[in-house]
């Protein structure tokens, strides 16, 4: 049996930095550091920028764009909030633009650490199964909800591709429950707010929970709200900062830049 | 009768691409240099990005979106493609391509489809010309020792315009979607790739560069 890992954060009481990495600028908050072995979650706000460098994390990684908008001159192209961009392990992406308020949030199960792809020896540890899926939340139509009155969802990702994402809008003190997150799933409030652990929570904060049992339903509140659920897969399990002179650079990188 | 026969297949590279895209310019290089590397012969295929692209070409429109986007798309080559990147020349004219995929199939006659392509990429993507015109196709010939009035004829009579179309359907209806797709032995790689990422494939496949085998 798995030991269950829940952590709530108020990314409205988190701190800002700023700071700078390979010349690009931007603010940040450190909102779940990883360095327990739990999952590791930031937000960034990136100064308009037309290259942010190639690089990739060691662990997947959920990318939630809150505002603004990213453009990959390559594959995904034009990304505008709301979205989510969403990488497996040790997968590259990138030099792609930032523009228009950019703020997001990045997400990773545990310490991802970041590699730019300027480094050769990285390029060998590319994962060549690896799988990279963008969507646009204005791309897909609101669904109803079973079971809630008024409520409503949209998957983000195939029901089928692994990882998912789901946005649920929901009217006042309903309960949202959801399977065993046996990966890890990040729940971001988007809209309004909801009861998570007792704790009223406001955007963008969000709960992260892993285990084999399904966590305790959070609660919206008065004025209802909209969540994001986004769940890993057996990727989870993969890359990592575990030993190896990429891991060490990794860490360090990020720590860098954070 | 029961006989061991050892076949020894070569291992297989083969791309899929459009002289007209910039990201195929690039694995160009890539592939020249696997060919030096590696005991491999990469066979380039046509893949027609833009059918509806007429003989003439057509221009760029020029509007804050696409002015953005050509800035976002120098940003990637400068830094995906430093060394290359300085030499790069964006057309302003989208680019017929029919009459090149014509001509790379003359040169695949003659066994100069390899390094005709280059030639042809170069002629494109560094030197500006016109890949939809006679006179570049014939002067990436000329450069690499095909015969010019062959060629000519072959060009203007239009001797291979059903064979660049069949092998233009025959990438359709294999499923190539991306410029460039690669074939690495049993590997796809569906658009452009670090080399690194190439080298990596050619090795877990047990294909190793010349330089290790001979020391």
């Amino acid at each position: 049996m798995q030991m269950q890992q829940c952590y709530v954060v108020d990314s409205a009481n988190a701190p800002w930095k700023r700071s700078a990495s390979e010349g690009v600028s931007f603010e940040c908050q450190v909102l779940l550091a990883g360095d327990d072995g739990g999952p590791e979650a930031m937000r960034f706000r990136f100064d308009d920028c037309p290259s942010v460098y190639a690089h990739m994390h060691l662990t997947p990684q959920f990318q939630l764009l809150l505002g603004g908008a990213m453009d990959f001159p390559r594959g995904v192209k034009h990304l505008e909030a709301l979205a989510i961009h969403y990488t497996d392990h040790n997968m590259p992406y990138g030099p792609f633009a930032v523009s228009g308020g950019h703020d997001m949030l990045v997400l990773h199960p545990r310490a991802g650490g970041i590699i730019s792809m300027a480094n050769l020896e990285a390029r060998r540890k590319i994962n060549l199964r690896g799988r990279l899926f963008a969507s646009l939340a204005s791309d897909t139509e609101w669904q109803p909800l079973p079971d809630i009155e008024s409520g409503a969802f949209k998957l983000l990702m195939p029901h089928d591709f692994g990882p998912a994402a789901v946005v649920v809008k929901v009217p006042a003190h309903a309960a949202l429950a959801m399977p065993a997150p046996e990966f890890g799933r990040y729940e971001v409030v988007l809209e309004g707010s909801v009861i998570m652990e007792g704790q009223e929570i406001t955007p963008p904060g969000f709960r992260y929970v892993r285990g084999d049992t399904a966590a305790a339903p959070i609660i919206s509140g008065e004025n209802g709200a909209s969540v994001a659920f986004l769940t890993f897969d057996q990727n989870a399990l993969e890359g990592g900062i575990i030993e190896g002179s990429l891991a060490v650079e990794a860490a360090e990188a990020m720590a860098r830049a954070i | 009768m029961t006989a061991t026969q050892e076949t020894t297949q070569p291992f297989r590279v083969a791309v899929f691409a459009d002289f007209v895209c910039p990201y195929s310019f690039l694995a160009v290089e890539q592939m020249d240099r696997l060919a030096r590397e590696y005991d491999v012969q990469p066979l380039w295929r046509p893949h027609l990005l833009h059918p509806e692209t007429p003989p003439e070409g057509k221009m760029r429109e020029r509007n804050a979106e696409t002015i953005a986007s050509d800035e976002r798309r120098h940003a990637w080559f400068k830094e995906m493609a430093p060394e290359q990147y300085p030499r790069i020349r964006f057309p302003q004219k989208r680019q017929y391509s029919m009459l090149a995929f014509e001509a790379l199939e003359f040169a695949y006659d003659r066994g100069l489809d390899f390094p005709y392509k280059t030639a042809l990429y170069d002629l494109m993507w560094t030197e500006g010309a016109d890949i939809g015109e006679h006179e570049t196709l014939m002067t990436a010939g000329e450069r690499i020792g095909l015969n010019p009035a062959e060629m000519k004829i072959a060009l203007y009579e239009r001797h291979y315009a059903e064979r660049a179309l069949a092998a233009v359907n025959q990438a359709r209806e294999i499923g190539i979607m991306n410029t460039p797709t690669i074939f690495l032995g049993k590997t796809r790689i569906n658009g452009w790739t670090y080399y690194e990422v190439m080298q990596e494939i050619m090795e877990r496949q047990g294909m190793h560069p010349r330089e290790a085998i001979a020391s």
